[in-house]
């Protein structure tokens, strides 16, 4: 396949989720409401235990990242749940599509989508409760935004394949689980407070790192000695992970029939 | 040259847990189509029509069996099979938001078209499969024919050269089932297209297929062109007379004559060789007073051969 047909099926998809967003007014609701409310609560409640600038600067900064993941994420998993729920899978999978268009093409719409609720979170974090997203400066703010894009890549993919592989039954336990894994990473706490087989669990998971570097500008101590150099390794193993666990997914659906039951 | 040649294919689906169920929905079929050709595939509800079809169309990985699509190994060349083939459900389902134009166009760019290439292909497709007043409408709006209409216009976006149709006309109305049938027939015709369809229609079988293939129970049960596949089952032929009086009741004694029955003021003969029953039968009927008003003779339905192995 040529680069410029590997860039076309990418852009088809892009073209199709972002249609598909615009015509929905839900997907606006999703798209502002739970941010909105999530540092409004975490704000307040900062306000309310009378925390130092710099805490309250921390916990937001857990909230505003759990907003890009979760709104970039559920885009990236669009690249199947929307054909899993208006049941036209078995077109999609007859095309010759690979899951890197899929998934490349859904990611950038949820990197748009999840930079437009940032620039929201950052202007009422600002207004609202004196927080400066720019105060660590543009490079620690850019890295910051590509650890959460790509954290939102890996467990997008990941409930990808979970669904390929258990059918659109499993979609409840996928958020669930995914959402445990973004918990864990220290969003509104140092892992350094949890038990140490949860921090361990909290160190393999690569927004931990991205939240650590970006929170050192706010005064806070680094937990470890190379947080960005370990963060983009770890989204880079756990990308190729997510990778090949979807194309086996989708692979094993052909063995089992599960992609024409999917679309039936 | 062959488009299709499939050996000894089988294909078993497992479910249920903790006891496994398994259904043998393929058991060693094989099969061989013409390029160029419409090749019908009929059966009864959970033949395996829909398997074989989907295998063939790389959604489908075999279990055992070998399988040769244009020249390249079904499961080992299928990315590159994908952009030469396509097909059309007749259940079509495809994102409800999008409308007609986008949703050809976005296969269209999975296929590797672009710019002007793209808008003349959707262009022509939406004029092709008469969806111009409906290009801006949601997919969501469209009625059944319409939906369907939208898929055989997908189905052609990568002007495939093998097109599989799963029951096109499936819940289609008469007019509308007459104009797919004929832009089938159209697509073999001017474009060289090989067609494989599955349908429940005998009608549309004996119409478009060249050959066709009765499979029951995972297998192939029958093959052969619609005339051939009469003649294999030894039907025999049908002597429809319209007669006054209506009702003769020792036709069927007649020597050579398997049954009759009366059909809408006709009395339908089946014999074992019209030929030489048919002259017996009109000296027999002049003997005896009856005046013939009409005589036909004709093959019988294709119908009556799936039935007659559906038993």
């Amino acid at each position: 396949m040529s680069w410029r047909n590997e860039l076309l099926a990418v852009w088809a998809v892009t073209l199709r989720n972002a249609l598909m967003g615009a015509r929905n007014v839900f997907f606006f609701f999703e798209l502002l409401f739970w941010p909105i409310v999530g540092v409004l609560s975490i704000g307040l409640m900062s306000r309310f235990l009378e925390l130092t600038e710099a805490q309250a600067s921390f916990v937001l900064v857990g909230t505003i990242a759990l907003s890009i993941v979760n709104v970039c994420q559920l885009e990236v998993a669009y690249a199947v749940l929307l054909d899993v729920w208006s049941k036209s899978l078995k077109h999609q999978f007859l095309a010759p599509i690979g899951i890197r268009h899929l998934t490349l093409g859904s990611w950038v719409v949820g990197m748009v989508r999840s930079l437009a609720v940032f620039v929201l979170l950052a202007a009422l974090g600002r207004w609202a409760f004196g927080f400066h997203v720019l105060q660590p400066g543009w490079v620690a703010l850019l890295t910051f935004l590509l650890g959460c894009f790509l954290t939102a890549w890996v467990v997008g993919v990941a409930v990808c394949a979970l669904i390929t592989l258990f059918g659109n039954r499993a979609e409840a336990f996928a958020w669930a689980s995914v959402n445990l894994v973004l918990v864990l990473a220290g969003i509104y706490y140092p892992i350094s407070v949890l038990p140490d087989f949860i921090a361990a669990i909290a160190k393999a998971i690569p927004l931990t790192y991205f939240l650590d570097a970006y929170r050192s500008h706010y005064g806070f101590e680094s937990e470890f000695g190379a947080p960005i150099a370990t963060g983009l390794a770890l989204s880079l193993l756990y990308a190729a992970l997510a990778h090949w666990a979807f194309l086996a997914a989708i692979q094993r659906a052909r063995r089992t029939g599960l992609l024409l039951k999917m679309s039936e | 040259m062959l488009a299709i040649d499939a050996r000894d294919v089988e294909k078993t689906f497992r479910s249920g847990w903790p006891r496994r169920r398994e259904t043998h929905a393929l058991r060693g079929v094989s099969l061989a189509v013409e390029r160029g050709s419409i090749f019908g595939l009929l059966g009864p509800n959970g033949a395996g029509k829909t398997t074989l079809l989907s295998i063939l169309a790389t959604l489908l990985t075999p279990d055992r069996g070998t399988i040769t699509v244009l020249g390249h190994d079904i499961v080992r060349d299928a990315a590159l099979l994908r952009r030469r083939l396509n097909m059309a459900s007749g259940r079509p389902s495809f994102l409800w938001s999008l409308r007609v134009g986008e949703i050809v166009a976005f296969y269209g760019r999975l296929y590797g078209l672009s710019g002007r290439a793209l808008r003349a292909r959707v262009d022509g497709l939406i004029e092709i499969c008469e969806l111009g007043p409906y290009r801006r409408v949601p997919y969501s709006d469209l009625s059944t024919g319409l939906k369907q209409r939208v898929a055989l216009a997908k189905s052609l976006v990568n002007d495939p050269e093998l097109l599989f149709l799963d029951e096109p006309t499936l819940g289609l109305d008469p007019d509308v089932s007459v104009r797919v049938r004929a832009h089938i027939a159209r697509l073999r015709r001017e474009q060289g297209i090989t067609i494989v369809l599955t349908t429940h229609y005998m009608r549309e079988a004996d119409e478009l297929c060249d050959e066709i293939a009765f499979i029951k129970g995972g297998q192939i049960l029958a093959r052969g062109t619609p005339g051939e596949l009469k003649r294999q089952i030894r039907l025999g032929e049908v002597i429809a007379l319209r007669l006054d009086p209506a009702r003769v009741p020792w036709l069927a004694e007649t020597p050579g004559v398997l049954r009759c029955v009366e059909v809408d003021g006709w009395v339908e003969c089946t014999v074992d060789e019209a030929e030489k029953r048919l002259p017996d039968i009109l000296r027999a009927l002049h003997a005896d007073g009856v005046v013939i008003r009409n005589v036909q003779v004709r093959e019988p339905e294709l119908e009556e051969v799936f039935v007659e192995l559906a038993k």
